[in-house]
């Protein structure tokens, strides 16, 4: 039981890591598979939004977030997170912008700090997968149909009609507990008018949340 | 989980014998061709299941759907050509096509992959919504509505009444042969209601359904709508549409209303071997359907002489609109309480959804 946990020792990524490295054939070896990452860590976060193939989007896209998490869990004075910012990020003004901009930006995210998406292939093309890599929260339109502001939507339609349900139900819930509650009370003088309505709505308002929060999602 | 027992499985089914004379009648319409296509081979499977649950009555209707599809192509005649009009972006397009053969999906086919896929129903001088597969009767504005229009109502309806119509489709595979199935009607499609329906006669008196028989009946559908078939239209007499539904006393019975307020006229759809009245438009393909669930099967308590009529109601999601499963799972419980959508009764059978034939005004 002394083992020590090892999410503790490395940060945990919120995306999926490869079990085995692409291999990225090069002239120069490893070293050349290492620069051309480091070209897209870069590339990705000077300009938060690329399109290219998919293996090596996906193959950055593990590398960029644990240079983000690293630089969140330790910050800008840490002598080893510095280093590999300066490693991973081949133009030094990106260096400031990952400790002023992005690690500001994903303090207290709970989810992965990119976006890895897939392309439609250009046809007729190579016939190559090509996706689309990006920082969560940039300052583009974003690239997926939004589809819950507009509430004449299908499944927006069902999901208002689903709460209105939900929530005459409780009412009719809560209605009854009080009528329970003040038949139990007999003649005890109370002020019904004023203080159930507001009760009602507190406890019908809590019990909502959880439908709330799933459709924002 | 265990079979349910009412419900059919493949291997109940020894038909093999059936298939051959039904793939000659059934190469037509294009969902089902001969083998040596390719379709055959990619689907061989889907195909011989769905074959094996197809029953006399079906292949019937189906034949005489073809036969009058046939007919009325062939009536029309010398071809002339009528200019369809159709704005992309700001240039405005115009299709040379041919009147009364030439379909709305036709011009999304020349409008490109995107369009045509998008597609759910077209709209003709932006106030009648038309069936994809319907032929166009003259020179007109086009516009094709998807799932994704800031306000997409008419489009919701046509999904929500194409659901009922497959529903009823596979229900009508759904049960062993030893149960008897006569299809009743649906309401007129309402979203907010939460669930669509398709009313039907079952012999089996105080049926509730098990969760295994749910999950099974939404199986079914899932498959009907898995195998891609285009959903077909025609406006037949009334005379052709009794003679389709002369095995079905309850819609022999709706037919001469639907008739008499639509000029001798009745709109029939097909999927597959289904064929069925309905006012539509609907969905082009069956493949349109994402998510379905069956959620419920509730007798009603009805004046119908016949026998019991029980409500089925699902609810589903098309497959350009995808949500977690929480949020869906809200929408199946949802769609498990009664839908208070009409109830069918021995008095006027003039149902509101098949009392309307899909018509351009000239």
């Amino acid at each position: 039981m002394n083992q020590a946990e090892v999410s503790k020792l490395v940060s945990q990524l919120k995306t999926k890591v490869n079990p085995r490295l692409r291999k990225f054939r090069s002239p120069k070896g490893p070293e050349g598979r290492l620069d051309r990452l480091r070209k897209t860590v870069t590339a990705l976060v000077k300009h938060e939004r690329l399109e290219l193939n998919y293996p090596r989007a996906d193959e950055a896209r593990m590398y960029a977030e644990r240079l983000i998490s690293d630089a969140i869990r330790y910050g800008d004075c840490h002598k080893t997170t510095m280093e590999m910012a300066d490693y991973w990020l081949v133009e030094k003004q990106c260096v400031h912008k990952l400790f002023k901009v992005l690690v500001p930006r994903y303090q207290n995210s709970t989810s992965s700090y990119t976006r890895l998406l897939s392309a439609p292939k250009p046809y007729p093309g190579t016939g190559d997968l090509r996706a689309v890599l990006e920082l969560k929260g940039n300052p583009y339109p974003s690239l997926l149909p939004d589809t819950h502001t507009n509430r004449n939507l299908i499944h927006n339609v069902l999901l208002d009609e689903a709460k209105k349900v939900y929530r005459s139900k409780k009412y009719a819930e809560i209605a009854s507990k009080i009528d329970a509650a003040e038949g139990a009370n007999g003649v005890k003088e109370q002020k019904p008018d004023e203080g159930v309505p507001e009760a009602v709505e507190k406890e019908v308002e809590a019990s909502d949340k959880k439908d709330s929060v799933d459709e924002v999602k | 989980m265990t079979y349910p027992p009412k419900l059919r499985r493949l291997e109940d089914k020894g038909r093999e014998c059936k298939i051959i004379s039904t793939l000659d009648t059934m190469n037509t319409l294009g969902n089902i061709t001969k083998p040596g296509n390719h379709f055959f081979k990619k689907s061989d499977y889907l195909l011989r299941r769905f074959l094996n649950n197809v029953t006399e009555e079906s292949k019937r209707q189906n034949d005489l759907f073809i036969t009058e599809y046939k007919r009325q192509k062939e009536a029309v005649g010398r071809i002339e050509k009528i200019d369809i009009s159709y704005e992309k972006g700001s240039e405005n397009i115009t299709l040379v096509m041919n009147k009364n053969l030439s379909t709305p999906y036709d011009c999304a086919k020349h409008l490109g992959d995107s369009v045509r896929k998008k597609a759910v129903v077209a709209l003709l001088n932006d106030e009648s919504l038309w069936h994809m597969h319907k032929p166009l009767p003259g020179p007109c504005k086009l516009k094709f509505l998807h799932y994704h229009l800031p306000n997409p109502a008419s489009v919701n309806k046509t999904f929500w009444r194409s659901c009922s119509f497959l529903l009823g489709a596979a229900i009508s595979n759904a049960f062993k042969d030893d149960i008897q199935i006569v299809l009743h009607s649906f309401p007129s499609p309402n979203v907010k209601s939460g669930s669509f329906v398709y009313d039907v006669q079952l012999s089996l008196d105080n049926w509730t359904p098990s969760t295994s028989e749910l999950k099974v009946l939404s199986i079914e559908m899932i498959k009907f709508c898995q195998q891609e078939h285009p959903i077909y239209c025609l406006d037949v007499d009334k005379d052709l549409a009794l003679d389709i539904f002369k095995n079905n006393p309850h819609k022999t019975r709706q037919i001469p209303d639907i008739a008499a307020n639509h000029g001798d006229k009745v709109t029939i759809f097909k999927a597959g071997l289904h064929v069925d009245i309905s006012r539509g438009p609907m969905i082009p393909n069956t493949n349109h359907v994402g998510r379905i669930t069956v959620a419920n099967v509730i007798k009603l308590d009805t004046d119908i002489p016949e026998g019991p009529i029980y409500r089925f109601q699902g609810v589903s999601l098309p497959k350009a609109i995808t949500l977690n499963h929480f949020a869906y799972g809200l929408l199946e419980d949802r769609a498990k309480i009664l839908n208070t959508g009409r109830i069918p009764g021995s008095q006027g059978v003039d149902n509101e959804d098949n009392s309307f034939v899909a018509r351009m005004t000239s």
